[in-house]
């Protein structure tokens, strides 16, 4: 056995995951594996945030999707039998998990928010179901145990004084079927929604993308960022992607959450969840997320916002 | 049958469809059974119990398969005010034996297995689409219009509940009034089978049906009804929907306080809701019947407003099924004859005179006139319970004899002597 | 004239699951079932481009018999035939046992082009059929898109990433999942769903396979996911916007 080991798409993932997994490793009295890509400094820094070994994988072509690693990462497994596999859980890497899973041929827990080993030192994962309603308890009968965890889920590793540790080079991957034929990176966002104190979120009882002005409106009396449901992200595209709050989206911890003609699918709650008040404004008295709410407020969206804005406007003396 | 046409198409795969397209299948008829729901029954409910006479004419033994939760073995009613409760009990040992008189039941199993016996003999079912529509050819009904669908049939059926939308297009009726609908409202409640038995002081799998009358609907005509299922409590109320709106109470808040009421409270203590809907009754009686057939088409069950509301006793469904079975046999013969004219067609009021469905709506036919009577929901409600409670209370004052109490209790409640005698030789008469 | 097949998997309507809040027991055996959300995007794109190009679409599912009332919900969206892989222990089945399911089916009798599978299961959300089938048919896939389009013997996509889009060109055969955004599912009409009671079923039993399936994760719990919250109502009046203002002061969660 060959102890842990973390794959991250990132710089910030595997250090995430080294964090994690120098914590498992610490119990079970065995070393931390990592992956750098294609990066040896990246490589430097890994040993020095915990790292025992990190293999260097080898450049890829341009044309080279990511996921061409998979055969070579697979090898080294069969050959090292880890104990425990963690790999972050981007698209990219909870594909690349499935893969190497099913190459393998063992089980994986996916996006697994909680881990801790139980008596019999087995991994035992905590993920997710049923749209968020539900937590299951998972514990992989094969070795590796493979799990992939959300980006954020683990604060990320620290450098250590004097770490010492081994680079392996492993051989570029040779080309697979599938071909990149372009990459269109992400325009970034200046806000962090996950870092926001106030969160005002929209969802489809917004009628016209013009009427997201009025709950800008809102979320700026109340010192806040503009969150929203996936449909308004990803099927009207009224906001960027990375602004939509769920199981899917991004969970945030704000100290209030109010959602404007949000139905409250427990999909949408799974990210507001650890929210300290939540608020809600829906016309529907039935509307699943006033069982989630502290506040709910039964009203049309189009006469409580301005009046809510105006009410705060007031106290606040803004 | 052609691609497109079908002899009979149902719409609405509650109890009256579901058994006149499982009669119609099996007298190898084509017939296609039409539900908007998302699988039949979804979204269908009633107060809890079913009379089993009806079925049990078409299914003999139709409980052995069927998705029963348990027959009804005591019926009480209740008269409730705010703190008292006087309540008149029968149990009856044969109606814990087949054929069993009544069964509480769960519409959502109940109706997809009704649905499902239709679709086993034959016929075509089809869910997951509301049909939005009536085709009409020379002044006759000749299909349904479907989204952008549409498909011929000789004879249509509208056994699409209360709001029918059917029968108006076709002319057979008027919109409904809120003074002719009630609205009822019901949580099912989940209890261990064990508790339910022993709070009930059932043996085994025996059920009781009760009845309230008084404060549980804030002396609005209605009244509240609890029945015992397997694992489930069904609990609700049911008001005018025209007294509701004059009043302006919630039917959610209607259903929380009577949660509440001290005694109720114990009997659902511990249980988890499980489910809350919502649903129009209708209770004019004969005043709100439609026509009941016309060119090319047939009304049955709530569409026709074959629902008996009496205080004391709701029944729709065994109606319901009687009238989906009167349909059935109307049309089978016309299909004999080939004509589906209105002339055809008449002999359903023959057949729903035959069975008792049309015999019990006239016997009962001036009930709802009586029912809109404000006294029966709180001040006779007032007057029982503290005429009862007097009776039972000893406290060391005078003692006043029986006649003495009951002048008493009138004279607080204001109910006069001659209105309190009215009532109830009418009462008598109607109920 | 692609091949296609599209796997679809029946689940619990998560919005019907009631939760003992004390217990944090799940109550599930009164839910409702559908397909799986996103399955509904596969089998639209799988039908969209059969409009498109021709071909044939085959939906196929795994699940325990009851899971057979959702063939013809799934027919009347446009497949024309469909394999229906059950046997009662198949009703919690983990993504590697699924995944070897649909692969000893699809290898030993079907022939395709494309298969299409849905991002996630509604129920599970394990995100790894789709890849996992790939893997064990020697097959390209492609996760995560949100536009398809066949180039000959080929199949261009773009993949929706977390720091971008990603568009890359795939032989066939070959597998995608796609994303809810690649369509709006269309609504069967009726005349759809009169089809769909037609077109022919392929049952398959658990001995038809010569498969056991080994178990590589174990579920040890399921608990709902609680949370507490006030669950305050209030009207849209002047006088309530107040209290409620009021109350979030005295939270301390506006300044
Ligand atoms: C596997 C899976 C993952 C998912 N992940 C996510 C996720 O991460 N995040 C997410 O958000 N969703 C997610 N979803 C989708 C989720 O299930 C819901 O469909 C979505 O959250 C609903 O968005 P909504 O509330 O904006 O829209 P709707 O559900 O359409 O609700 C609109 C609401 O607005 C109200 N309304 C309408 N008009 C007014 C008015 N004038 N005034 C006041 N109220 C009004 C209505 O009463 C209604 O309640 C996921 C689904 C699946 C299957
Ligand atoms: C609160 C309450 C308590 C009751 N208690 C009792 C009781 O204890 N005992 C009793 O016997 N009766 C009771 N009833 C009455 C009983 O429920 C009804 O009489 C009975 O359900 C009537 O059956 P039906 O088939 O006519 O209509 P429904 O059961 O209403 O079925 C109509 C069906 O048609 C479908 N439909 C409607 N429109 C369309 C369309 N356009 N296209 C396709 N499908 C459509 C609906 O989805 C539904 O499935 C109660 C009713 C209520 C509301
Ligand atoms: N039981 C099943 N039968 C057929 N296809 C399935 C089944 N389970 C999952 N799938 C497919 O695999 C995808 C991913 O599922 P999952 O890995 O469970 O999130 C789904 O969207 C379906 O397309």
């Amino acid at each position: 056995m060959s102890g842990v080991w973390v794959l991250g798409e990132r710089r910030e993932q595997t250090l995430e995951l080294l964090n994690a997994g120098l914590g498992l490793a610490r119990e079970l009295g065995t070393t931390v594996t990592a992956f750098a890509i294609q990066d040896q400094g990246l490589a430097k820094t890994y040993i020095e945030c915990g790292a025992d070994t990190v293999y260097l994988l080898g450049s890829l072509a341009p044309e080279q999707p990511l996921e061409d690693y998979v055969p070579v990462i697979v090898d080294v497994a069969r050959q090292k039998n880890p104990d425990i596999f963690l790999i972050s859980a981007t698209p990219r890497g909870k594909e690349m998990a499935a893969r190497i899973a099913a190459r393998l041929g063992v089980g994986l827990g996916s996006e697994c928010t909680r881990l801790r080993l139980d008596e019999n030192k087995s991994l035992v994962m905590e993920r997710l179901m049923f749209g968020g309603a539900a937590v299951q308890t998972v514990v992989c009968l094969t070795r590796p145990q493979m799990a992939t965890i959300p980006p954020r889920t683990f604060e990320p590793a620290v450098p250590l004084a004097n770490r010492e540790g081994e680079i392996i080079e492993l051989p570029a991957p040779p080309a697979g079927k599938v071909r990149v034929l372009e990459r269109k990176p992400r325009v970034q966002e200046s806000v962090d929604i996950t870092e926001a104190r106030v969160v005002v979120a929209i969802g489809r009882g917004v009628e016209k993308q013009e009427d997201i002005e009025l709950i800008q409106e809102l979320a700026n009396v109340a010192g806040g960022e503009l969150g929203c449901t996936r449909p308004i992200a990803e099927e009207l595209h009224w906001l960027p992607e990375n602004r939509y709050l769920g199981i899917s989206g991004q969970k945030i911890k704000p100290d209030l959450y109010i959602g404007v003609g949000v139905s409250g699918q427990i999909q949408h709650i799974s990210g507001i969840r650890d929210a300290k008040v939540i608020c809600a404004i829906n016309k529907d008295e039935n509307a699943p997320i006033f069982e989630a709410a502290d506040y709910g407020i039964v009203g049309d969206l189009y006469a409580v916002v301005p009046q809510l804005t105006r009410e705060l406007q007031r106290v606040l003396k803004k | 049958m052609g691609e497109d046409k079908f002899t009979a198409i149902i719409i609405g795969a509650g109890p009256a469809g579901s058994t006149a397209a499982y009669l119609l299948a099996r007298e190898g008829l084509d017939v296609l059974l039409i539900e908007k729901g998302a699988s039949p029954g979804s979204k269908n409910m009633f107060g809890g119990r079913m009379y089993s006479h009806a079925l049990q004419q078409i299914m003999p033994d139709f409980w052995e398969e069927a998705p029963v939760e348990r027959p009804v073995v005591r019926e009480v009613i209740t008269f409730i005010t705010e703190d008292r409760s006087l309540s008149i009990t029968c149990q009856d040992e044969s109606w814990s034996r087949p054929p069993y008189h009544s069964f509480t039941l769960l519409r959502a199993e109940f109706d997809a297995w009704l649905a499902a016996k239709a679709e086993e003999a034959g016929a075509v079912l089809a869910y997951g689409i509301r049909v939005d529509g009536l085709l009409m050819e020379k002044g006759r009904v000749a299909g349904v219009r479907a989204g952008t669908d549409e498909m011929l049939a000789d004879v249509v059926i509208a056994a699409d509940g209360v709001n029918s939308i059917i029968a108006q297009q076709a002319g057979l009726r008027k919109e409904l009034e809120p003074c002719q609908v009630a609205t009822g409202a019901k949580e099912v409640i989940a209890l261990p089978p064990e508790t339910i038995s022993q709070r009930f002081q059932v043996s085994g799998n025996g059920g009781v049906a009760q009845l309230f009358v008084g404060s549980c609907t804030k002396g609005m005509p209605g009244g509240g009804f609890l029945y015992t299922n397997k694992n489930t409590i069904s609990l609700g109320v049911v008001v005018n929907a025209a007294a509701l709106q004059q009043n302006q109470y919630r039917p959610v808040d209607l259903v929380e306080d009577f949660k509440a009421h001290p005694h109720i409270a114990p009997l659902i203590e511990g249980g988890e809701v499980v489910e809350y809907s919502a649903h129009l009754v209708p209770e004019a009686g004969l005043h709100m019947m439609p026509q009941l057939y016309g060119d090319g088409i047939l009304v049955v069950g709530d569409a026709a407003g074959f629902v008996l509301n009496l205080g004391y006793q709701v029944r729709g469904m065994d109606l319901a099924i009687a009238s989906g079975a009167a349909a059935a046999r109307t049309i089978k013969e016309a299909k004999s004859k080939g004509d589906f004219s209105r002339q055809s067609l008449s002999c359903y009021q023959e057949y729903l005179k035959e069975s008792f469905v049309l015999r019990d709506m006239e016997a009962y036919k001036n009930a709802p006139a009586f029912l809109e009577n404000k006294r029966l929901f709180s001040a006779y409600p007032q007057l029982a319970t503290s005429l009862a409670s007097k009776m039972f209370t000893v406290d060391g004052n005078q003692p006043v004899h029986l006649l003495g109490k009951i002048i008493d209790q009138l004279k607080t409640n204001q109910v006069g002597w001659f209105q309190l005698a009215c009532d109830a030789w009418k009462g008598g008469r109607v109920l | 004239m692609p091949r296609i097949i599209t796997c679809y998997k029946w689940v619990k309507d998560e919005a019907d699951i009631k939760v003992d809040t004390s217990s944090r027991q799940l109550t599930l055996d009164r839910v409702g079932y559908k397909i799986s959300d996103y399955d509904r995007n596969a089998i639209e794109e799988a039908v969209r481009m059969q409009e498109q190009h021709g071909g044939s679409v085959i939906a196929v599912t795994v699940g325990p018999p009851s899971a057979k009332q959702s063939l013809k919900d799934a027919l009347s969206r446009g497949p024309e035939e469909a394999y229906f892989i059950n046997d009662p222990s198949f009703a919690e089945l983990e993504p590697a046992q699924t995944a070897a399911i649909l692969a000893a089916v699809i290898k030993g009798r079907l022939e395709y082009d494309l298969i299409i599978c849905g991002e996630g299961s509604s129920d599970l959300y394990a995100q790894q059929v789709g890849p996992r089938l790939a893997e064990l048919l020697g097959i390209p896939c492609a996760t995560y898109v949100n536009k398809l389009a066949l180039e000959g013997t080929r199949i261009n996509v773009e993949r929706k990433l977390d720091d971008g889009i990603e568009k890359i060109s795939l032989p066939l055969p070959a597998l995608v999942t796609v994303l809810p955004d690649i369509n709006t599912p269309r609504l069967p009409g009726l005349k759809q769903v009169l089809a769909a009671g037609k077109k022919p079923v392929h049952n398959i039993g658990l001995k038809d396979l010569g498969l056991t399936c080994e178990v590589t994760l174990n579920t040890t719990g399921i608990l709902a996911a609680t949370m507490e919250r006030r669950r305050l109502r209030f009207g849209a009046g002047n006088e309530d916007i107040r209290k409620v203002v009021d109350a979030l002061l005295k939270e301390g969660v506006i300044a």
